[in-house]
């Protein structure tokens, strides 16, 4: 008796064991690899991934995070390797480019909705199409302005409108310094953060025109008087020691959190320092909206760029070539206007997807998409834009001449050569 | 005699037996993980390649002329140094000083030892993490101190000037205790009778140490020096969470400037040529360290 007993058991177990065997093998695991830090963010996305994980069953959404900047490190050997994610964040520009040529990229022509397409924009979609073929979807577009902190500029007697030209705002910073306050916050140890300036001045006085030319290798490139002059006006900024102490040692994090704290009265940042300014905080509160402030980057009297010209990002997600059909069908249903628009309710980022930024509640957010609609020239971050190499020489002399440890000449051959080497 | 032959022989088969076990996944090990990453590096070094899929640019030795002539090379050479003289002359005579004050066996000099080994058991990331914010400017206890005493410390992870000596510090904190059990642990071999015979012919304390105690454990010393050159010019996992190599480039070791511009600009050929000549001046020490080492043995 005991021994049927003991028989049935293990016909049962076994039993068991090839259900569960044959029910796993049914499921699909799409790793999703993020870089996205903010708590509050991540949990949307969570909420999401369980959502279509109920509504799709067999499916397994498997987010994995790294750092940002560990996140820039990794990529090249993850996606070689077994462990690469089937879905991965881009900057898209010049990194994009690489990975495609590279071919480990999965192409999504023929896999995305003709509507979607639309509703994404053709700007969008170009920002991740490579050789007539669409590679990834376009989630965010960002722009880069400086927040500011309103009762730290009234101490100084600024308002806004006073920082509208390079000069204006030259004198402003003078001003901050004169009432005892730090003018601007910035990480400088992360590099990036403190291209924003020369980058910004490049997009201000050499416009789309010269930079197109510049990266191709035309004519003085990188070295000629734009170029050289957006040096020259980084280091006017400098020479003010407009930045708090020590922020050469000062991580993006820190900077923020520095500003967050109304220790600062000014960050050039992307607009997803409205989250970061705060999460980085003392309090996890920030600037209350209501002394917050979002300022275009100065105009330059006499630059070729448009003043309405902008520099940020078109953000999105792309597919390893492995990544499998349920991966990229995801993605359709996460980059819909019905699931973006959860993002912009909650300010985490302006969703490129129409129907989805028309419901942003956040007054910068507003501003800051107004001004991508009506930029003629929105020029992704040179760092991306100009891939690993270039751009990260564009970091590099950024960070040198914030610290007058280059001059403006130097930096742009430095740039020149950068771009002759990756040709 | 054939008893003997017995022996011989099946002494040689256990051996055999042995070598035949444990020598295969030794050696398919190490090639896996050292010959094999040795020869693609190498490799990489002849090419211009950004890491993605297959390398078809040969450029001969460019690459090489490229780090000879970057602008951060040489900071790079310079801080490595740096670092291979400051543990020589500061971190080996002070682990050999707390070495010899804290050979006797007793449960109060046991935690103390204890006390200045636990820098090194820390994981080298989280000790640049701890030492990042010590020295923070805002938060830090660096500027703490200063202000109990009326100064205004720099931000030393943020000067130029400030950078290394703050590096330095850290490293002769990581890594002293190191040295310091490598020393205790061949004084303590030393005969106490040898010691005792010395002081009964009236020799004093600090000749004892001098003529007995540091000649006897050389080879202690020598081994330590040999660790302590190689793990200078292989420093990077405390330079990076502490300062990126920065500010402006100024704290890069030779490892970390491979890093930099080598792995994160996507420029594996480049890192390539680096940890090529690198590899070359670990190989030039070890072999200057066995022909000390065999001059020694022939010295004895």
């Amino acid at each position: 008796m005991k021994y049927i007993v003991l028989t049935k058991n293990l016909f049962f177990t076994l039993g068991l064991a090839m259900f569960s065997g044959l029910s796993a093998a049914a499921e699909t695991t799409v790793d999703w690899l993020h870089i996205e830090a903010v708590p509050a963010n991540v949990a949307l996305m969570e909420a999401a991934a369980a959502e279509y994980e109920t509504t799709h069953p067999g499916i397994v959404i498997n987010m994995q995070f790294l750092e940002n900047e560990a996140y820039k490190a990794k990529l090249t050997t993850l996606l070689q390797s077994d462990a690469a994610p089937d879905i991965f964040y881009s900057w898209g520009g010049g990194v994009l480019t690489s990975q495609q040529e590279a071919g480990v990229l999965r192409s999504i022509d023929g896999a995305v909705s003709e509507e979607l397409k639309r509703k994404i924009g053709g700007a969008g979609v170009n920002a991740f199409t490579r050789d007539g073929m669409l590679y990834g979807l376009a989630e965010k577009v960002s722009q880069v302005g400086f927040w500011g902190n309103k009762k730290l500029l009234s101490q100084a007697g600024l308002v806004p409108a006073d920082m509208a030209t390079w000069e204006g705002f030259l004198s402003s910073v003078e001003k901050i310094k004169a009432a005892g306050i730090t003018p601007i916050a910035l990480g400088g140890q992360d590099k990036w953060p403190v291209h924003f300036y020369w980058s910004h001045l490049v997009v201000r006085l050499a416009g789309n025109e010269a930079f197109n030319a510049a990266r191709l290798g035309e004519g003085d490139g990188f070295s000629s008087a734009p170029f050289v002059k957006a040096g020259e006006m980084f280091l006017d900024l400098v020479n003010l020691d407009p930045f708090q102490e020590g922020f050469l040692a000062t991580d993006y994090g820190s900077a923020a959190g520095y500003f967050g704290d109304g220790k600062a009265a000014l960050h050039l940042m992307g607009n997803w320092d409205y989250s970061s300014s705060k999460s980085n905080s003392e309090s996890g509160k920030g600037i209350a909206d209501d002394n917050l402030v979002f300022i275009n980057f100065p105009v330059v009297a006499g630059g070729a760029g448009r003043p309405s010209d902008t520099l940020g990002g078109i953000n999105g997600w792309i597919f390893h070539r492995n990544a499998p059909d349920e991966a990229v069908a995801f993605m359709n249903w996460y980059e819909s206007p019905e699931v973006q628009s959860r993002f912009a309710e909650k300010a985490v980022y302006i969703p490129i997807v129409a129907g989805g930024s028309s419901r942003l509640e956040n007054p910068f957010f507003k501003t800051i998409s107004e001004n991508i609609s009506s930029s003629q020239w929105h020029a992704i971050f040179f760092d991306q834009e100009l891939g690993a190499d270039v751009g990260g020489v564009v970091n590099d002399i950024s960070l040198e001449l914030s610290s007058g440890a280059l001059s403006a000449q130097e930096a742009a051959e430095l740039v020149k050569e950068a771009v002759e080497d990756s040709m | 005699m054939n008893v003997l032959k017995t022996i011989g022989r099946s002494k040689f088969s256990s051996r055999s037996v042995v070598l035949t076990l444990f020598l295969p996944p030794t050696l398919l090990l190490f090639f896996w993980f050292v010959v094999s990453p040795m020869i693609d590096a190498g490799r990489f070094s002849f090419y211009d390649w950004n890491g993605y899929g297959q390398m078809t640019d040969f450029v001969g030795l460019d690459n090489y002329a490229d780090v000879l002539t970057h602008r951060h090379f040489s900071t790079a050479i310079r801080n490595s140094i740096i670092v291979i003289v400051i543990s020589l002359i500061v971190q080996l005579p002070l682990a050999l000083w707390v070495a010899l004050a804290l050979t006797e066996k007793s449960w109060t000099i046991s935690a103390i030892r204890v006390l200045f080994f636990l820098p090194f058991m820390l994981a080298e990331v989280a000790s640049g993490l701890i030492w990042r914010f010590v020295y923070d400017g805002n938060y830090g206890l660096v500027p703490a101190v200063g202000d109990m005493f009326g100064a205004d410390l720099p931000f030393v992870l943020g000067d130029r000037l400030w950078v290394m000596p703050a590096i330095m510090l850290v490293v002769v904190w990581k890594y002293f205790g190191f040295h310091m059990m490598i020393y205790i642990a061949a004084l303590q071999s030393i005969s106490k009778e040898v010691i005792e015979a010395a002081r009964l012919d009236g020799i004093g304390k600090w000749k004892i140490i001098w003529h007995i105690k540091i000649p006897l454990i050389r080879s202690a010393i020598m081994i330590s020096v040999f660790f302590s050159v190689i793990g200078s010019l292989q420093l990077f996992d405390l330079i990076f969470p502490l300062t990126g190599g920065g500010p402006s480039h100024s704290s890069h070791t030779v490892v970390s400037f491979l890093y930099q511009f080598g792995i994160t600009r996507q420029k594996l050929g480049f890192g390539g040529a680096v940890s090529v000549m690198l590899f070359m001046a670990c190989v030039v020490i070890t072999l200057l360290y066995q022909r000390a080492l065999k001059a020694q043995e022939s010295h004895e």
